[in-house]
Order: structure tokens, then sequence, then C-alpha cells
């Protein structure tokens, strides 16, 4: 008896490993119970959860504009969370991203507003790209240079940098790029400041394409991933290497910045064709979950990022139909998330219920 | 533990059947009549007790008015859309959802409408308060707006009496007759409404001066309270605002002071300081196109009305502080803005830098946001709203102080 009490109901241990197959069962399984719990939800919100689902899939994928329009949404998440990858990789907990996408918007803007008479198309497009990238970079650097000397706290530091770059865009549409008099609005860009569409959706998801692979050989092949991951793993065995953290820090920091300011100028350009202080519209905190749920895998976020647009896009079309308010949508990607992160654990850990019997008491 | 599994899954899929069950209903047609159906993109929803509560109001009542016509309105309604791309998504979600008309109605929604209309050359859309459908080259585009600046008139000739009043109380001196207006952004429909307001209070009250705050925000509670009540303490006795909230009425309570509103009924909010309010009735116009697009009929490119069709009509008058004789000289004024006797911005009766008024333009033709063309001035009057819906009047009168002009 007294032994009983002394073994929990419950323990935890970690496991050695699952098998491929079994961890993308648990994986699967954990998407279904999520999407389970979310037709709870829906049925409480009043909404026939099976008519539901079917309207969120043929809302988003229905048409070919449907297509287009979650396309379009999904281009900046997958972009995003590639650009946070590295930094996740190595630990290094970038939510600036919004900022960075807004710093990359407002570069590529001023080009679009001020050079769109001077530049013939495909250059003009190349400079915006290229000074979005340059700002998104600078914008992220600023952090990973006070991290790098003075050990500061990235999370915050690069979270109140977000704040900084809306409130200058505020400032630009009531101030300096004001369209017409006291309407905050920066006026649209010229034709040749914005994206051309293939296929009736603008270019940029084909940067994104581009940058999934780019990110995958890069985190997976070149000697500048490897040391990411060692940073990871653990600093103190990267400075014993002889690896100049600080130095990886900062380069890793620009290059997602970069990657971010070219969301923003594939958002500016491409889907808004002007700027304005929502342009990051949540993308830089949306793709942080992308990131993750991919398990910093570049491939999958393309199925995560698109799985979430679809949701988005899906829940626009639910509300027109049934009349269930959008933020369902934030809900059953809530949902998701916990389940999907949560899963992990039973990957990681198995769960060993108190046995009963002579085995337990021979012990 | 398996048992107690299945019990939840048994549970859970009961729930969901019921669920299933209740969620039927409401998609019937009606036979006999005619059926429109009419997307309405909102920037917010109908809790923010002003812009789009407003529209809602006009949805409501349209729908009523139409239903004894014989027409059905099936409404789809976008709540809390960006002036972005996602805009150009609505728009082309309720083309496809098979809506006949689309209404937009925020000034920022129209470039993203003009986007997609004219992929669906057979669906009317509307850009509310917005001003591009004279020279867009499209057929299906629409703008439409009310002759606010006539509410405003009227609410500033109840605002006037009251001072007036105050004055042959020898309560204030003639001097003392200020008014503070809390505006949100230095925007021509907000300088051409809070200057009708102060010619209405000045028609009434000739001694009277006006100090405008502008809160950089449409709808911002408590930067609209902090302006109403700077506004007080720099000597103002009569508040009135352009913005969404109903903070200037309350904090003009606590502070001593009246107020006259906008968009909503504030008395309730403010009983002994809210005088009158005034809002654009849109229904009237709802009305006008839905039953045009039933009977497939076309309709105004761009439509402005005010007192004389309804569209811009006065919230109840507060009798319990108004100036005596407010009611009946309040419907005399009313009558003759109707009847077009009275001209809101009759030039004799401003100046600017101490000169009359001869000249100023009321469209900007060539895109750099300066008006160019057409003259607004003529017949002893400027004419606002008269060249297009949307406010053109942007000038600085005599008489009001601008406090900050950075938004």
């Amino acid at each position: 008896m007294s032994q009983e009490t002394k073994t929990p109901f419950l323990r935890l241990a970690r496991r050695d490993g699952m098998e491929g197959w079994k961890s993308w069962c648990v994986r699967a399984g954990s998407i279904a119970a999520a999407l389970l719990l979310g037709a709870l939800v829906m049925g409480l919100a009043g909404a026939d959860p099976i008519r539901a689902y079917g309207t969120i899939i043929s809302g988003a994928l229905g048409k070919k504009t449907a297509i287009r329009q979650t396309v379009k949404i999904a281009v900046p998440l997958l972009g995003c969370a590639l650009a946070i990858a590295p930094c996740f990789k190595m630990r290094f907990w970038n939510i600036g991203a919004e900022g960075q996408i807004t710093a990359g918007a407002v570069a590529a803007s001023y080009f679009a507003l001020f050079w769109a008479d001077r530049l013939p198309a495909p250059a003009l497009l190349a400079v915006m790209g290229l000074a979005g990238a340059a700002a998104g970079g600078v914008w992220a650097l600023i952090p990973a240079f006070f991290k790098a000397k003075w050990n500061t706290n990235e999370t915050l530091f690069t979270l109140m940098m977000n704040y900084i770059i809306i409130g200058v865009v505020r400032w630009l549409q009531g101030g300096p790029w004001e369209g017409r008099k006291g309407s905050q609005i920066i006026p649209q860009f010229a034709p040749e400041a914005c994206l051309p569409k293939v296929l009736g959706v603008h270019c940029g998801w084909i940067i994104v394409l581009a940058l999934v692979v780019f990110m995958h050989v890069y985190m997976k092949y070149t000697k500048q991933g490897y040391e990411i991951a060692v940073i990871g793993d653990s600093v103190n065995t990267a400075r014993y290497a002889g690896m100049n953290v600080g130095f990886i820090m900062m380069r890793t920091m620009f290059l997602s910045g970069a990657i971010s300011g070219l969301v923003g100028f594939i958002v500016a350009s491409g889907a808004n064709n002007t700027l304005y202080d929502g342009v990051a519209g949540g993308v830089g905190f949306t793709s942080i979950t992308v990131a993750w749920l991919s398990q910093l895998n570049a491939f999958a976020m393309v199925g995560i990022s698109l799985l979430l647009a679809v949701l988005e896009k899906g829940a626009e079309t639910l509300q027109t139909r049934m009349m269930v308010p959008t933020s369902i949508s934030d809900i059953i990607t809530g949902i998701l998330l916990f389940c999907m992160l949560g899963c992990e654990f039973f990957i990681n850990y198995r769960m060993i219920f108190r046995k009963k019997g002579p085995k337990e008491a021979a012990k | 533990m398996k048992k107690k599994l299945l019990a939840v899954l048994l549970a859970l899929s009961m729930t969901l059947a019921l669920a299933a069950c209740g969620g039927q209903g409401g998609n019937g047609g009606s036979g006999g009549s005619k059926s429109v159906k009419v997307g309405l993109i909102c920037i917010g929803d109908e809790n923010d007790q002003g812009y789009t509560y407003n529209f809602i109001r006009g949805k409501d009542a349209a729908t009523e008015a139409l239903k004894a016509k014989g027409i059905d309105v099936d409404w789809v309604v976008k709540w809390n859309i960006g002036e972005d791309s996602g805009c150009e998504d609505a728009n082309i979600e309720l083309a496809d959802e098979g809506c006949q008309l689309i209404i937009n109605n925020s000034f920022g929604f129209e470039p993203f409408m003009l986007k997609v209309a004219p992929d669906y050359p057979d669906i009317e859309f509307v850009a509310c308060t917005n001003q591009a459908s004279w020279g867009d080259n499209l057929e299906n585009t629409h703008n439409a707006f009310a002759n606010i600046y006539e509410g405003r008139y009227l609410a500033g000739v109840v605002a006037g009496m009251k001072l007036q009043e105050m004055i042959d109380k020898g309560e204030i001196t003639a001097d003392q007759a200020v008014i503070g207006y809390v505006g949100a952004f230095s925007f021509a429909e907000v300088i051409s409404g809070f200057t009708a307001y102060y010619l209405g209070a000045k028609s009434m009250c000739p001694s009277v001066t006006m100090k405008v705050q502008f809160v950089g925000s449409w709808s911002d509670a408590t930067a609209e309270a902090n302006a109403a009540s700077a506004l007080c303490d720099l000597g103002c006795v009569m508040i009135s605002q352009h913005s969404d909230n109903t903070t200037p009425a309350t904090t003009a309570q606590t502070k001593g002071a009246f107020h006259t509103g906008y968009n909503n009924d504030m008395v309730s909010v403010a009983p002994e300081a809210s005088l009158i309010g005034t809002r654009i009735d849109w229904s009237v116009y709802f009305e006008y196109i839905i039953e045009a697009v039933a009977k497939g009929e076309s309709f105004d490119q761009d439509w402005c009305h005010g007192m004389d069709e309804g569209a811009v009509v006065m919230t109840p008058l507060n009798e319990k502080i108004a100036a005596e004789g407010t009611a009946s000289k309040l419907a005399e004024v009313e009558e003759q803005i109707r009847t077009g006797k009275l001209q809101v911005f009759d030039t004799s009766t401003f100046t600017i830098e101490g000169q009359p008024l001869t000249s100023a333009f009321a469209l900007d033709t060539d895109g750099d946001f300066t008006p160019d063309s057409e003259e607004a001035v003529f017949d002893g009057a400027f004419h606002e709203s008269h060249f297009q819906s949307a406010p053109y009047f942007a000038l600085s009168i005599d008489g009001i102080e601008w406090l900050n002009s950075a938004f």
C-alpha cells in the first residue's frame, strides 16, 4: 500500500525517438481532433458543422477567383514564416517580423511613389524589392546588434520595433505622402510599380516559392545553416567551436529581416498597391504559428500556410453564406495550433500509468 | 479508460448532431414579389453606435419600405473590412455570391472596389462618400453622399440660439460665445461640416467664434474626450463634433458646457448638455437604388441629396435645455433650406482673411488632389456637393481658429 502511494498515477518519460510514420500519424490525428473541436465550436455558434466545413472548403477553393484570393492570403504567410525560421532555429525569438514587413513596404513604397516615372517597370520593381529587403534587414539588424553587443532581450526589442515603424507609416499617411488632404490615404501606385499578375495572382507567389527552395538549401546544406543549428542547440558549443556567435546572430537576423522586407514589398506592390499602417496585417505574428507548426521545415510551411489561408478565406465565405462571425476562423486556428503543438509533447514523451499487480509490488 | 473515452466521444457526437439540427432554416425564397440580393461592405460593425450603425439603421429602414412595395431585399453584410486588399476580396466574394448591387460604406474602400468593378459589368458598385465615379469611365460604379452640411447648419442654429440666450441673460458676455469643435482630420468633409455649423450659429449669434481641435482619428473615444475637455478649458461653452463617439457630449456635460451631436442621438448620454444631433438617413438612397435595380432601371452615378428628400435628418430636440422658440425657428430654417431659399454657404455671410470669397474650384481633374476645375462660387453662394457628391469646401474662413492642423 505504502509503495503504491509513492508511485504517482501518471509519469512521463522521454521517448528516444518515434518512428517517422508514427509521429506523422500522431500529427494527422491531432489535426483531426482539432477539426472535431472546431466543429463543436461551430455547432455552438449555430452552424451545421458539416455544412460549415463544406462552405469553408468550397469558399476557399471552389472557384478560380476563390483560389486566387486564398493564394494571395497564403503568400505573405509563407514568405514571412520562411523569414523567421532561421531565427527560431537559432533560438533567437524574433517577433518583430510585423515591423520588418512594414519597414520593407515603406522603402518599396518610396520608390513606387517617387521613381515610377523615372525607371522602366522591371528596373523599378527590382529597385523596390531590393530597397524593401535592405530596409527590413536593417530594421531586424538593430535588435540583433544590441543582443550581440549587450545581450538585450530580443523578444521585447523586436516587438517594440514593430510599433515604431507602424507609427512612422501613420505619420507618412497623414503627412508627406498623403493623397487627398485630410484623407490619411496614400494614393494608389502607378501601374509600373505594381507586381504583374501570373495566373491571376500577383507574381509574389513565384518569389516565395523560390524562397522555399533557397531556405531549404540554406538551412540544410550550407555552413551558415549549420552554424545556426549549432547555436540553436547550444551557444557554448558554438563558442567552443570557435564561432563568432554575435556576428552570426546579426547576419541571420539581417537575412530574416530582408526576407520579411521583401514580403512587405510583395504585399504593398502586389496586393494593396499602396502603403498603410496595417500593411503587415498580423502576418508577422501568424507566420510564427506557420513556422512552428511546420517544425521549421520549409516545404511543410507551404502546406501549413495554405491551410491557414483556406481557413481564413473560407471563414469569410462562411460569414457571407451562413452568418457565422469571421472570428470563428481565429478560434479554429487557435485550436489547431493548440492541438498540433500539444501533439509534439506526445511524440517526445511517453505517458506511464501506475500499474497494478505483482510486477509493481515486486520492485 | 477506453470506456471513458467512448463516453466522451459519444457525448461529442450527440452535441454535434443536436447542433446540426439547430442550424437549419432561413433559406427559403418567397414567391410573388421581386427579390434583390444586395451586398454591403462595412468598415466596422453596428456596435460602433456611430458610422456603421447609421448605415445599418438605413439598411433596416430601407428593407421595411421596400417590402411594402413588394420588393424583398436579401442582404449580405461583410463586417470589419479593412481599407486594403481585403476590401477587394470582399467585393469579389459578394460578386461571386450573386449580389446584384454592392455597397461599400467607407471612403477608403473605393480604390479597391474599382479594381473589381470592371470584371463584373452587370453588377452595380457603390462607394459611399467617395468621388471617382464621374471620371473612372465605368458605367457600373456610383458614388453617394448626403448634404450633411445642411443638418450641421441647423444644429448650428440651435447652438447659436442657445448662445445668444446666454448672452441676453447675462450669463456670458458677447465675446465669450465660443464654440469648441472636435474634428477627426482636416479633411474636406470635416471642414465643410464645421464651417456650415459655424455659419448656422453665426446667423443667430453674430458675436460667436469657434476653435477647432483635430484628434487624428475617426474614432478614438479617449482622444475625443481629451479634445473636448481641452476646448472647455480654453473657454468654449458649446461643444460639437465630427467624430464617432459620444465622449465629447459626456465631457461637455461634466464641464458644464452644451453640446450638439452627429450620427446618433446623444441626448440620452448627456441629457443636461446635448441639445440636438444630425445624421444622414441612408435609407432614402438605399431605397432608391435597390428599387431601380429590382426594376432593371439605371440610377444616378453620383447622388447627393439632403433635406429636400429627407436624406439628412435632425435627431429630437432637447426642449428642456434648448433656447426658447428653438423648435419653431428650426422648422422655419429647415423649410428655407428645403426650398432652396437659404444657401448654407452664402458668400455674403463669411470672409476669408477679410475678403469675400469670389472664386473657388470644386473638382480635381488631374489627380494632384488640388481642385482645378468647375467654379463653385456663383449666384452669391459657394455650391457645396453640386459638381460631385463628396464635399469639397476646404477653405479656412474668418472666425474659426484651427488649433492644430497637423492631421
